[in-house]
């Protein structure tokens, strides 16, 4: 009866490993694609990068006539994710979904196994500036309030924050006002919410899809990290027009591993400059106040080079506080 | 809309198909270890999007409702808890299975979570505003305190006083464990990416309660296994006993709205502080963990009156404060409904059929639950040969299905075997559970009250102290503590 037992189990636990190991990706002959696609997407459901992956893989999938099936792969502030996507099978069968600069920030704030180049940018279809913003019943109702305040108390002002790129831009936006603040790490976009608009931090940086709750809740936008001023929010200055030259912002691309063969990868880039560009797409990520802008192959990558370039002497300006 | 066509429109039998589907589905996840309510909605988030918003809601609070309930039917049968949320449930529940009483504990169990779930939604649908406003109130301070109140608790539980401290140092331990948020330093993680998320607290619970107690029944034989009795008992019964305890339901169901609205705080500490409660109340605390129904009236009526306070925040801020909250925000999103009070003036169809349907998702689950417990007693007929592979075999893809990854595999064996040797030792396993929960909310709101203490340029303690409702917490925690003291005392003393 024992013995039975023991082999019964040990019998089901080797099956559950092989079921695991499993995927129903990929025909290995035959044109691309001819199989079910996996997006990787580094964060859990729910957010906004996975609502993202959740409208391409719809609408990527209907333009390329295959199923494509959205993994979340959370963990580690999106590091466990984007590795695996940079270490998976560069067939064009496993592609990813993030926001760009997550990998940048990661790869050059800790030791993780992917690097710039490791994965390669297909397009783009969002632009969310990074913000800044004040409580309800805030003192600061504009940055000359924040300069004042921050010269006479050095520290002294609290700026809620989450994410990779959220500590970043607080430390962008404290150099270019030439003041010092005191940066408070919250671990989510939920409870960030919450300490602003419950007024436990003076101000929270966040991206520009937290501008309507925050408005809502009483609280108001000091400027955005924008080039221009952004289509759905046209009362909200940027900080080009406040005097600060930092642009700073959230793009939610397509990558697939580096290594694609071309083929494949012309089949993804012309399927998604169809989608790109159709109206329809755009109007659903409106629906989803995602601001959004498409850039296919060759824009995206010029555009993330530029960004790179901008983003790494604030990384390295700051290093210890990173470590 | 007027709010006679929302209530013709919740009845209508497409929705009511919709609410049922949602509940049954969230049952059997709740049921199965490591799967829970959030997943159950992660998995059917997609199918959402092409249903009407209000309608794809209530399946998702549905599942919402259900989950929070079926943990505690497999923590009854076999000791298994399918959720977090169900280990007080296996702690008092299992005991009484194994004197034959598993279809009575069923009973409470259903019926504790539908006067949980009712008041939970009551409490959605006529305080939203001025809770909203409440919660917000809580800022690092405040959640130190709670934190805090949580960890005090643990005292209550019962075991030897050593074994217990070991074992919520054990889980404060394993809650450091990963890159420090503040800092980013690294902790204790070997080098290995994996770990530098930290352990999640389901796994930990897979590995402790279910891997542990199959483990433990490999090798026994027959006559030592529970078999099923059949037992009679009726629903109404029940129903008036529970009903004789109503300050518990009561003290449960306030217990879970309360910690329900806090971001972040999640359903675990609600479920054990109202379990410790009951404990200290009880006429007899010394039949807890023997098979205690107090117990499981306390534990039940708390989690699934969660359900309906982690709404508030969500629905009236757009702060949504755990994952399943987050995961439902983003199935609005989607179809660009903004969250926030505008919600109630723009878009009041979806908003109040959301709200008055999250009533029916009780309703629903009720009828399941009251009438299934027939069927689910089945598995006490099913021999533990087959009950031992199958319950490894879902634990593991439980574990693996978290965040797909492997290696929570590994971690939840690690600890299953860590289990059964404090089991055999008399570990008790819930301060562990406690600890780990615990042990980062308790660090982040510390440090964050740090940072703020210094930019204010105030002491620690004058910032922690600024709030009346920061002082009534701190008060609170020292009332716990001198309750749980005088108890043990009087324990010792017996």
């Amino acid at each position: 009866m024992k013995k039975k037992l023991v082999l019964l189990i040990a019998l089901t636990l080797t099956l559950s490993l092989f079921a695991m190991g499993c995927n129903d990706n990929g025909g290995e002959q035959g044109a691309f694609p001819n199989g079910n696609i996996q997006i990787i997407v580094p964060y859990s459901a729910g957010g906004g990068g996975d609502t993202v992956a959740r409208i391409l893989a719809d609408a990527l999938g209907d333009e390329l006539d295959v199923q494509i099936n959205v993994i979340n792969r959370e963990g580690a502030g999106g590091e466990l994710g984007i590795a695996e996507i940079a270490a998976s099978d560069a067939d064009g069968y496993t592609l990813g979904v993030f926001g760009y600069p997550d990998n940048f920030v990661l790869e050059h704030t800790r030791d993780t196994d992917f690097t710039f180049d490791d994965l390669e940018y297909l397009a783009a279809f969002d632009d969310m500036p990074m913000g800044i913003f004040a409580g309800p019943g805030s003192e600061f109702e504009t940055i000359e309030d924040i300069i004042a305040y921050g010269e006479a108390n050095p520290g002294g002002i609290t700026i809620g924050e989450s994410g990779a790129l959220g500590l970043l831009h607080v430390l962008a936006f404290s150099d270019h006002l030439g003041i010092e603040t005191s940066p408070v790490n919250f671990e989510g976009g939920g409870e960030l919410m919450n300490a602003i608009l419950g007024a436990h931090v003076d101000l929270a940086s966040t991206s520009s899809m937290s501008h309507d709750p925050i408005m809502d809740g009483g609280g108001h936008p000091i400027g955005f990290a924008a080039a221009e001023r952004m289509d759905m929010f046209p009362d909200v200055p940027t900080f080009k027009e406040l005097g600060f030259d930092l642009e700073m912002g959230v793009s939610r691309v397509l990558v697939v591993p580096a290594g694609v063969p071309d083929e494949v990868k012309t089949v993804l880039t012309e399927a998604l400059d169809a989608i790109g560009n159709d109206p329809e797409l755009k109007e659903r990520f409106e629906n989803a106040a995602l601001p959004y802008r498409y850039l296919d192959y060759d824009r995206v990558n010029e555009v993330l080079q530029r960004s790179n370039d901008t983003l790494l002497p604030v990384i390295e300006s700051n290093q210890q506080r990173f470590e | 809309m007027d709010s006679l066509q929302i209530l013709l429109g919740i009845l209508s039998p497409g929705v009511m198909l919709v609410i049922f589907a949602g509940v049954l589905i969230g049952i059997i996840v709740g049921a199965i270890p490591g799967l829970n309510g959030a997943i159950g909605i992660s998995l059917l988030l997609p199918i959402t999007f092409t249903l009407e918003p209000q309608i794809g809601l209530l399946l998702l609070g549905g599942i919402y409702m259900g989950g929070m309930y079926g943990g505690s039917i497999t923590a009854i049968l076999l000791n298994v808890p399918g959720d977090v949320v169900a280990a007080p449930a296996a702690m008092e529940g299992y005991p009484l299975t194994k004197q034959g009483r598993s279809k009575e504990a069923l009973y409470y169990s259903i019926f504790s979570s539908m006067f949980g779930g009712v008041i939970g939604v009551l409490i959605l649908i006529f305080f939203t505003p001025p809770l909203a406003r409440f919660a917000l109130q809580f800022g690092p301070a405040e959640m130190f305190f709670i934190a805090l109140s949580g960890l005090v608790v643990i005292g209550a539980l019962g075991g030897n006083i050593y074994k217990s401290l070991f074992a919520v140092f054990f889980g404060l331990f394993i809650s450091t464990i990963g890159v420090d948020a503040i800092t980013a330093s690294q902790r204790f993680t070997l080098g290995n990416i994996n770990l530098r998320s930290g352990i999640s607290v389901v796994p930990v619970v897979l590995g402790l309660f279910c891997l542990a107690e199959m483990f433990l029944n490999i090798g026994k034989k027959a006559n030592e296994v529970v078999t099923y009795k059949e037992q009679n008992i009726t629903r109404m019964t029940v129903i008036k006993e529970i009903l004789r305890h109503k300050m518990l339901v009561f003290k449960g169901s306030m217990i879970g709205t309360f910690v329900g609205l806090l971001p972040g705080v999640g359903t675990t500490l609600a479920v054990f502080l109202s379990y410790g409660e009951a404990k200290r109340v009880s006429k007899n605390p010394e039949l807890f963990e023997n098979g205690n129904v107090e117990g499981i009236i306390a534990a039940e009526s708390a989690n699934n009156a969660t359900v309906g306070s982690t709404m508030v925040p969500l629905l009236a801020l757009g702060v949504p404060g755990s994952p399943t909250t987050a995961i439902i925000a983003g199935a609005l999103i989607i179809h660009g409904i903004i969250l926030g009070p505008s919600l109630f003036v723009q878009r009041p169809d979806v908003a109040y059929t959301f709200i008055f349907g999250m009533m029916m998702t009780v309703v629903a689950m009720t009828v399941i639950g009251a009438f299934g417990i027939k069927y689910f007693a089945y598995i006490l007929k099913i021999k533990m040969e087959y009950i031992v592979p199958t319950v490894l075999v879902f634990t593991l893809f439980g574990a693996y299905s978290l965040r797909n990854n492997v290696f929570d595999i590994l971690i939840a064996l690690v600890l299953g075997v860590v289990g059964a040797i404090f089991k055999k030792t008399g570990v008790p396993l819930a301060p562990i559970i406690i600890g780990v929960v615990l042990g980062g909310l308790i660090e982040t709101n510390l440090v964050r009250s740090l940072t703020i203490a210094n930019a204010r340029q105030v002491s620690l303690l004058q910032y922690m102290l600024t709030n009346p409702l920061a002082i009534a917490l701190l008060a609170m925690v020292c009332v716990i503590f001198y309750v749980v003291i005088k108890m043990r005392m009087k324990m010792k003393s017996m």
